[in-house]
């Protein structure tokens, strides 16, 4: 009992900022809307993490299951909204949503996970671009005209509370999901399957060696990532826009960012998500406020600098310093 | 029965044929030499024998058990454990974790939990004695303590074949008779058979092991017990180069 504790103790500085950052965006006048975009972020970065921090493989086509995710919420909302499913119609969203993106992603990983290295990020882009014009070429799910689903998210909630959900619980689910996608990240640090993870991500080949069917963990860690995405798509972008367009959910934008978070924060480490997230949704707000228009020009810089100074990310970083320390049984 | 029996193979790259039609028997708990100059094809051999490489010829049996087209990660499981020549340790994983993460995947990885797998590192750690260094990344170790980590890590799969790719290579005089002397302790406590390969330290060959073979240009040229082995004229020959014809003072 105590060791599990010991185990799982690295959970509470993160759990702790998630709190901290919901606290904040209660008590705070007119700040619900920043705070949603750091859960977001940091949400995405926590689940890309998974998968990129914990195998050591870029997935350029990630968004792609934010995108199938944010479908399987519409296609549910939109052609079952008149059954009378109450709240069950999001619980069977989210879990279309993560059915699809499971799906996509052992398609995706069945095939590029036998690639390595950049053959493996070169391949992943196209699926998100192929998967886009497939739905407009296709006409799949509405073509290129998309999901619009306003009125019968209206109908079965009442207008009132479907604003209250857009603006409100959904992010709210986000801290949720970021929270899980940290706890299964560390559930997996602590298994077999993240020491097997942390063999291959070092040497494949060594790995293979030892025992370690490497295929097998790293689809398991894709389709974890991939799962966790879904759901993101399905409360970030679903239930907060109420419509689903095909360029907007498979924007390679957000893959970007994505990439980012988890750079910045440092990859492979459980709390790197939360502070890459926050360091990228912070200077990214208060640069498009106080610098409109030139916010990308100093950002970049920006990003270049810390990653140059930092290359194992602020926390991988700050891991080092602490090691020895009893600080080395938090941050993790 | 034999526990490790190749039946002629031979793995070819292009045109080259780097393992040629060698057969070779290792019985349980023996520890066996396989000397041969640079390029003679050894770690190739050692390759297709945990299936890093496919051989494109003959038969491999391990325990009786047709392993020949087996990928390597299920040929672990068996009871084959390898090091490399150049050490690989997981650098960024401390050293107690590269010896656990051998355990957890092993023979016994299946009834084994981490914390088990945990405890098992501590042991082969004292072994190996890198004590000191447990909590470290095996990154920052020094080439000789990564091969050491890389003995315990093979070890900690619980093996029954060691196949140790020149584990001397580089280190200097005294390194190489406590790494005799390691190897002669696993024997003993671990009751493994160990297929050693090595270039040129034949000093350590010879307190080590109780066959060698010698390999060259891919092909088996002699396979004897040590004594008879390094005084052959063929191997002397593969080492030293043919002695000239007649006084080389006449010409």
């Amino acid at each position: 009992m105590k060791n599990t504790l010991t185990k799982y103790l690295p959970l509470a500085p993160v759990l702790a900022g998630y709190l901290f950052l919901f606290l904040v965006g209660e008590n705070l006048e007119g700040k619900w809307q920043l705070i949603a975009m750091l859960a977001f972020y940091c949400a995405l970065g926590q689940a890309f993490n998974l998968f990129m921090g914990m195998t050591g493989y870029v997935d350029f086509g990630y968004v792609a299951f934010l995108g199938v995710g944010t479908y399987g919420m519409a296609i549910v909302i939109s052609r079952l909204s008149d059954k009378g499913l109450g709240l069950w119609l999001l619980v069977i969203g989210l879990l279309l949503a993560i059915v699809m993106a499971t799906l996509l992603s052992l398609a995706v990983g069945a095939v590029a996970l036998r690639l390595r290295g950049a053959y493996f990020a070169i391949a992943t882009i196209g699926v998100n671009e192929g998967f886009r014009y497939l739905i407009e070429g296709a006409r799949l799910w509405g073509g290129s005209e998309g999901i619009i689903f306003t009125a019968q998210l209206n109908e079965a909630f009442g207008r009132e509370f479907a604003n209250v959900l857009a603006t409100y619980w959904a992010d709210v689910a986000l801290f949720v999901i970021a929270a899980f996608s940290a706890f299964l990240t560390l559930f997996y640090m602590r298994s077999k399957i993240g020491y097997a993870l942390t063999a291959l991500r070092e040497d494949e080949d060594a790995a293979k060696v030892m025992g370690i069917n490497v295929t097998k963990f790293k689809i398991i860690a894709f389709i974890t990532s991939a799962s966790l995405a879904g759901m993101i798509g399905a409360v970030a972008w679903a239930l907060k826009l109420t419509y689903v367009f095909p360029p907007d959910v498979f924007e390679i934008h957000y893959t970007v960012e994505a990439i980012i978070i988890v750079l910045l924060g440092g990859a492979g480490t459980l709390l790197g998500p939360i502070v890459g997230g926050l360091i990228y949704g912070l200077s990214k707000y208060y640069l498009a406020v106080t610098l409109p228009g030139f916010q990308l020009l100093i950002f970049a810089p920006i990003i270049i600098i810390i990653i140059v100074l930092f290359p194992e990310g602020t926390v991988g970083v700050l891991k080092k310093r602490v090691q020895g320390t009893f600080l080395a049984k938090i941050i993790v | 029965m034999p526990l490790l029996r190749l039946e002629h193979v031979t793995k070819r790259f292009g045109g080259l044929v780097a393992v040629d039609d060698v057969s070779l028997e290792v019985k349980h708990g023996e520890i066996i030499a396989i000397v041969g100059p640079n390029g003679a094809g050894k770690t190739t051999l050692f390759n297709v024998i945990n299936g890093v490489f496919l051989s494109d010829g003959g038969k491999i049996y391990f325990e009786g058990k047709d392993i020949t087209n087996l990928p390597s990660y299920k040929r672990a499981p068996l009871g084959i454990g390898r090091t490399f020549q150049i050490p690989r340790p997981f650098g960024s994983a401390s050293v107690r974790e590269n010896v656990a993460i051998g355990g957890m995947f092993g023979t016994q990885g299946h009834r084994m939990n981490v914390d088990a797998c945990m405890e098992m590192a501590d042991r082969y750690i004292d072994l190996i004695g890198l004590k000191g260094h447990s909590g470290k990344p095996a990154g920052g170790l020094t080439p000789t303590e990564k091969k050491l980590v890389e003995i315990a890590r093979a070890l900690a799969m619980k093996p029954k074949l060691l196949l140790m790719d020149e584990a001397m290579a580089g280190m200097n005089p005294r390194d190489i008779d406590q790494m005799v002397e390691l190897i002669k302790q696993i024997r003993e406590t671990e009751k493994i058979a160990i297929v050693s390969m090595v270039e040129h330290i034949m000093r350590a060959v010879a307190g080590l092991a109780e066959r060698v073979m010698v390999m060259h240009q891919g092909a088996k040229l002699v396979d004897e017990p040590t004594k008879e082995a390094l005084s052959d004229p063929r191997v002397i020959e593969v080492y030293l180069g043919r002695p000239p014809e007649g006084n080389v003072a006449d010409r």
